[in-house]
């Protein structure tokens, strides 16, 4: 364009790139500032706070939060919303249970991912298809998927006690843990999917405007399949690791962990609206409300204040996410 | 005028035959049976009142819309029903009314959207060439857009539709559907996209144009296609029509 451009309008395209590169990364920029405040906070409020065995158990604790808020913001940034992924949590960590008791710990460890992939693209399905939105779907599956983890164990947890299963939540390598591993794999492989490949772009395209990319000739039903079944998998896997890092698997695994997730995607500025998104946020996000639990913990504080506090953030986050968040990146359109 | 050059003959297969186009939205019957035939390089300006169904006729051919009942072909080929991506492949390029651009999708993955370029093994979009394809098609139509990484959300009206007729443009089409592609645009603009219509139909693309403006169509047009009340009512020759004789057969008579 240099033939046709004058030093004005240059003027007025870096003016432009500063704008837009501040309304890609404002959410990132904003979470990293409010993650470094807390952990400076917490650092000086408690002796016990910045310890390496402290440090490495959040990341630890962290770690299927993160998984599953990477597959949450490509789900949030097509518009759609999946509040299943805390049942499916509780039914992979039953399911994995009960097939390790019963057999091969490999096979158990597949059947639970494919039976928690299998909601998620039904979900998937139900949405694209049969055109009811993600958020009833969903709803009715954090319902029902609880239910079915609650039916098949009576409630009671089955240990696990497979020398293949366990070092999923319990391993560890060059000092961290295998879970905060998954995590950073699940972030890295997130993060190229989303900004570096058709499908990342077809999710944002979708959540910014849908019938424009159907009319681009992609069938946009099957990107929210996709996502859908994404966050399945991953709920899966969030599941599998939260029973191999207790040694039982427990339907009443992940309660309210659906919450947790969205408010971790919210913080990292993902837009409830859908067409702007943040792997990297969703990820310092998650690791903000563990620095929180944590830190409240380490403070004394009653544990109840935990949940009380969450809630909080949730509704400040989803404040500042719909107002502040909006108006600075708000298009002219 | 750029001449119709097969578009009037009776024997030759035309680049685009729609015949017996209904389409109803609930009670609305919007389209009742329409027809249209489109020469190679001809223009066709499509003219009717607002909500006569020209948009919706429009959107048939792009893929965009399945008609109730009616047959589409392009060369010859049943098109009916296909889909976009169909009509992508056989050469038909539309510059929608409502311009159907993504906000939060920079200026060429606007003009990619549907059709990214990636290494095949690794799956990854090439960004570098998206943009320097990008700038080159911008610059080859002198729209002056600076940088191919803004937002289209953030951008001008008349860019946005600069970036509309571009997408539509640069894919070497073989069918222009232009549904007001002028209507955000500044005089030197239009005045722009009047010429790109008379090179493209020169280099044997069909032209479909929808425009209120309608001295541009006596500038462009081969000929005026009006509907009214969801029927072809009447098919003109520029050359002996005037702005009056076709803003009467607008109204229906
Ligand atoms: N998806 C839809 N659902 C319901 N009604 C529709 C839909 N699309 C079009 N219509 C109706 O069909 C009629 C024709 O619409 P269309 O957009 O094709 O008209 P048009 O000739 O392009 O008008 P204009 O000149 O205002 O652009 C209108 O009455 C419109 O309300
Ligand atoms: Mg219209």
């Amino acid at each position: 364009m240099s033939a046709t451009t004058t030093s004005v309008p240059d003027r007025e395209a870096r003016r432009d790139n500063r704008r837009d590169f501040v309304a890609k990364n404002f959410g990132v920029i904003s979470i990293s500032v409010v993650f470094v405040v807390l952990f400076a906070y917490f650092s000086l409020a408690s002796d016990a706070f910045l310890t390496t065995t402290n440090l490495v158990n959040v990341l630890r604790q962290v770690a299927p939060t993160v998984i599953v808020a990477v597959g949450m913001t490509f789900v949030i940034t097509t518009g759609q919303i999946d509040l299943s992924v805390g049942s499916i949590v509780g039914l992979s960590a039953a399911a994995l249970g009960l097939f390790a008791e019963s057999g091969n710990p490999v096979v158990a460890l597949l059947g639970t991912l494919a039976i928690a992939l299998a909601i998620g693209l039904a979900s998937g399905m139900i949405t694209a298809f049969g055109k009811v939105q993600s958020f009833i779907v969903t709803l009715a599956a954090l319902t029902a998927v609880r239910g079915v983890a609650l039916l098949i164990t009576d409630g009671y947890s089955t240990p696990i006690t497979s020398d293949f299963l366990l070092p999923l939540g319990q391993g560890s390598l060059a000092g961290i843990y295998t879970p905060t591993w998954l995590a950073v794999i699940a972030v890295v492989t997130g993060w190229y999917v989303f900004n570096h490949t058709r499908f990342g772009r077809y999710v944002t395209a979708v959540g910014s405007n849908d019938e424009s990319l159907r009319r681009a000739g992609v069938d946009i039903r099957r990107i929210q399949v996709a996502v859908l079944g994404l966050t399945g998998v991953l709920a899966g896997l969030a599941g599998v690791i939260t029973a191999a890092r207790l040694g039982s698997g427990s339907s009443n695994s992940g309660t309210a962990f659906e919450l947790e997730v969205i408010t971790a995607v919210v913080l990292g500025g993902t837009s409830l609206m859908g067409g702007r998104g943040s792997i990297l946020g969703s990820a310092i996000g998650a690791l903000t409300l563990g620095v929180i639990n944590n830190g409240l913990v380490l403070s004394k504080v009653d544990v109840y204040w935990v949940p009380i506090t969450q809630g909080l953030i949730l509704i400040v986050a989803i404040f500042l996410n719909s107002k502040l968040f909006g108006r600075i990146v708000g298009t002219r359109a | 005028m750029t001449g119709g050059l097969d578009g009037g003959t009776a024997h030759a297969v035309p680049r685009v035959e729609m015949q017996g186009i209904t389409k109803s939205y609930g009670a609305l019957k919007v389209l009742r049976g329409v027809d249209l035939r489109v020469g190679r390089g001809e223009v066709v300006g499509l003219v009717g009142d607002n909500g006569a169904g020209k948009s919706t006729l429009m959107k048939m051919l792009a893929g965009a819309v399945v008609p109730d009942r009616g047959r589409i072909l392009v060369d010859g080929e049943e098109l009916t029903g296909t889909g976009p991506r169909a009509a992508r492949a056989h050469g038909i390029e539309m510059v929608y009314q409502d311009l159907a651009l993504c906000n939060d999708v920079d200026v060429a993955g606007n003009l990619f959207l549907g059709r990214e370029p990636y290494h095949r093994f690794t799956r990854k979009l090439d960004h570098a060439r998206m943009h320097r394809e990008a700038a080159e098609d911008l610059a080859k139509l002198h729209i002056r857009i600076s940088d191919t990484r803004q937002l289209v959300g953030n951008m001008s009206g008349g860019q946005r539709q600069a970036i509309a007729i571009a997408r539509a443009v640069a894919f070497e089409p073989r069918v222009l559907v232009l549904d007001e592609p002028t209507a955000a645009l500044a005089a030197r603009e239009v005045e722009m996209t009047l010429q790109l219509i008379r090179d493209v139909s020169e280099r044997g693309v069909s032209v479909i144009l929808i425009t209120h403006r309608l001295q541009d169509l006596f500038e462009v047009a081969d000929r005026f296609v009006v509907l009214h009340e969801g029927v072809n009512h009447r098919e003109l020759d520029p050359a002996d029509t005037d702005l009056t004789g076709l803003v009467t057969a607008m109204m229906g008579k």
